[in-house]
């Protein structure tokens, strides 16, 4: 009895792998082109939508990587997908894990933020050799031909916008400190690269200082209240993130200097948005996250359908300021 | 008698050789930084501020390494309390409530480490190495991992108030450090958990109840880090539930480098202030520079590192 239902569970798997390894090879070819896509059509009659989506998130301790994923359950469930989410926890062999799983446990999709732009590269190879399309998010990995498509917004074009708004602020010239991610960390390098873009157009425009805060309220605190101790003046503070922006608004308070140095951040988290009204912080760029997480599922649904999606889809930046803080889409 | 004044000279050699290193420090930051700023009262204020947060939790850490054990589970305590406390005020409640509730979070937590280690016979290492992981998952479970912010203007200014120009936190850690330094040389309580930490066997015998007593330490520990929780939340504005991760470790270090013996039964509240207040120098001193933070890391590794071997070697009892 016992065996018999094994074995009916066992076909029933190995039936769900099969349907699943068909649906899904618009990845197995490498390149996320055309002719894959249309195999798959011809194939497989009109594949339909439902059954589960994973979503991979890096990690889940903060307002940004919570807003993708709840976007993308609520899409999920607008186009009759169940979206599951994983949490990474910052551990790259725990995210490959996780797709090997999902990869054997029939989801019809993957969708990625890498935790690290080489270390997911196993975890597509996997996907692929299954047949499962899976595609990345927020971040693109070593090898993105590896994946279907990657969804999320223009970390470079992002900080171009940051710093060309926030050098425009501060009238076009003068002192500023720059606050870094985590010291090598993708998104610090290519926002950092956004800057010295500008920065190399600007050449009124001097760094007095640069660290990191890792991301992070109280470090970025400290490190301004450090800053301002030298009692160089600064006109402006431009960090790679809103929280650390957050804790220099704090400093340049609590030294008494609100209004005289202005702030910049980036992603338009609550913490941000309230500095702004706040008058605290002059300026933040959304990359409209909640539009990260809707645009991973529907795109996830194309390819799930066999339509062809292009190699890349990004979501705008947008300049945020106390005139149009109000209108920042949820 | 003799062996007592040998004791009582290493411990002064001891506190004098930590003195000198900070003193040579704090003179090397001041000659090096741009227009001596190192050393201006306000960045002396900015120092003590910087200092309070770790230096709080080093109080508390203080007495649980002094009795022979270990808390690695205060930094996840600052991150939960400070997630409770800011939700509170967030709702418009008072400030001083915010702080007891962020104080009775890190009981509760402190209560379970010291429950667990005296009646479980749990090492403590292994049961606050789970509240650390615990806590911290709880913080991100009730703030729905994001931020909590949207704080009113009375619970800023808790931390980062002023009164007659001293920073409020600064007075909070010199009151926190005045009471943790007196309870623990001069009261029947603090000989007790000098005791206790020396040789447990030897209280034993002498009439302590020891399971009992082995519990405070780590009620002390996670108060005091509830509470330092809600300050960071007030001093930050947010109530960040990844706020405080491997806060335990500067804790540590602070004390180890104060010349407390890990093995418990030894150090003094002086040499743990002077080991927090160490920390944060190197910070502000080499931010002033402009010494990037991966340098930092490593100069405060090698005090760790010079600290205790000053403390073996002074050692000769």
């Amino acid at each position: 009895m016992k065996k018999r239902l094994t074995l009916a569970l066992t076909a029933t798997v190995a039936a769900g792998l099969l349907l699943t390894a068909c649906a899904g090879t618009p990845a197995e070819t490498g390149a996320p082109s055309t002719p894959a896509n249309e195999n798959t059509t011809a194939e497989t009659t009109a594949p339909e939508a439902g059954g589960k989506i994973a979503v991979m998130m890096s990690h889940m301790t903060n307002e940004f990587v919570t807003t993708v994923a709840e976007a993308a359950k609520a899409k999920g469930a607008e186009l009759g997908y169940e979206v599951v989410v994983f949490d990474g926890k910052q551990d790259a062999s725990t995210q490959v894990t996780q797709i090997e799983q999902a990869v054997t446990q029939g989801f019809k999709g993957i969708l990625v933020e890498p935790v690290s732009t080489d270390g997911v590269v196993p975890g597509l190879i996997a996907a692929n050799d299954a047949g499962v399309p899976i595609a990345t998010l927020v971040q693109r990995a070593s090898e993105q031909d590896l994946a279907a498509t990657y969804i999320g917004g223009d970390e470079v074009n992002a900080a171009k916008l940051q710093m060309t708004e926030a050098i425009k602020a501060i009238g076009g010239s003068g002192n500023i400190g720059i606050i870094y991610g985590p010291m090598g960390s993708d998104a610090m390098l290519s926002r950092q690269k956004g800057y010295q873009e500008v920065l190399a157009e600007n050449p009124n425009v001097k760094v007095a200082f640069e660290d990191t805060a890792n991301w992070v309220t109280a470090e970025g605190l400290q490190l301004v209240e450090n800053w301002l101790s030298t009692g160089t003046e600064l006109k402006g503070i431009v960090s790679q993130n809103d929280g650390m922006a957050v804790g220099a608004v704090q400093a340049i308070e609590n030294a008494g200097q609100k209004g005289k140095i202005m702030v910049f951040g980036i992603d338009a988290t609550a913490d941000g948005i309230a500095a702004i009204k706040d008058g605290g912080m002059q300026g933040t760029v959304s990359q409209d996250t909640p539009g990260i997480g809707r645009l991973g599922v529907e795109t996830m649904d194309k390819i799930i359908r066999g339509e062809t999606v292009p190699p890349e889809v990004l979501t705008t930046a947008q300049w945020i300021t106390a005139e149009n803080v109000d209108t920042v889409g949820k | 008698m003799t062996k007592s004044a040998d004791r009582s000279l290493g411990s002064f050699a001891k506190d004098a050789a930590l003195a000198a290193i900070f003193i040579v420090l704090v003179i090397a930051l001041t000659l090096a930084s741009p227009n001596h700023s190192f050393i201006s009262v306000n960045n002396i204020l900015l120092i003590l501020v910087q200092t309070s947060i770790n230096g709080i939790l080093a109080m508390g850490m203080m007495y649980v390494i002094i009795a022979g054990q270990i808390d690695l589970s205060v930094g996840s305590i600052v991150g939960l309390s400070g997630v409770a406390g800011a939700l509170f005020a967030q709702g418009g409640g008072s400030p001083v409530i915010a702080v007891l509730i962020g104080i009775v979070v890190g009981l509760g937590v402190g209560l379970l480490n010291g429950v667990g280690v005296a009646y479980g016979q749990i090492p403590a290492f292994i049961i606050t190495l789970g509240t650390l992981t615990a806590v911290r998952g709880l913080a991100l479970m009730v703030s729905g991992g994001a931020p909590v912010a949207g704080l009113g203007k009375d619970f800023r200014e808790l931390a980062s108030g002023r009164v007659l120009g001293i920073p409020l936190l600064a007075i909070y850690f010199v009151i926190i450090v005045a009471i943790a330094a007196f309870v623990l040389r001069r009261t029947v309580f603090g000989r007790r958990v000098y005791a206790l930490g020396g040789n447990p066997v030897a209280a034993a015998v002498s009439g302590i109840n020891v399971k009992r007593l082995t519990v405070v330490p780590f009620l002390i520990a996670g108060g005091l880090a509830g509470l330092a929780g809600v300050l960071l939340a007030s001093r930050t504005f947010t109530g960040s539930p990844t706020a405080g991760v491997a806060y335990e470790l500067d804790a540590i270090a602070a004390v180890v480098i104060g010349g407390v013996s890990m093995a418990g039964g030894r150090g003094k509240a002086f040499g743990v202030v002077l080991g927090a207040l160490m920390i944060a120098v190197i910070a502000n001193g080499l931010d002033i520079l402009g010494i990037d933070s991966n340098a930092q890391q490593l100069i405060k590794g090698a005090i760790i590192v010079l600290a205790v071997l000053i403390d073996v070697k002074t050692r000769r009892d």
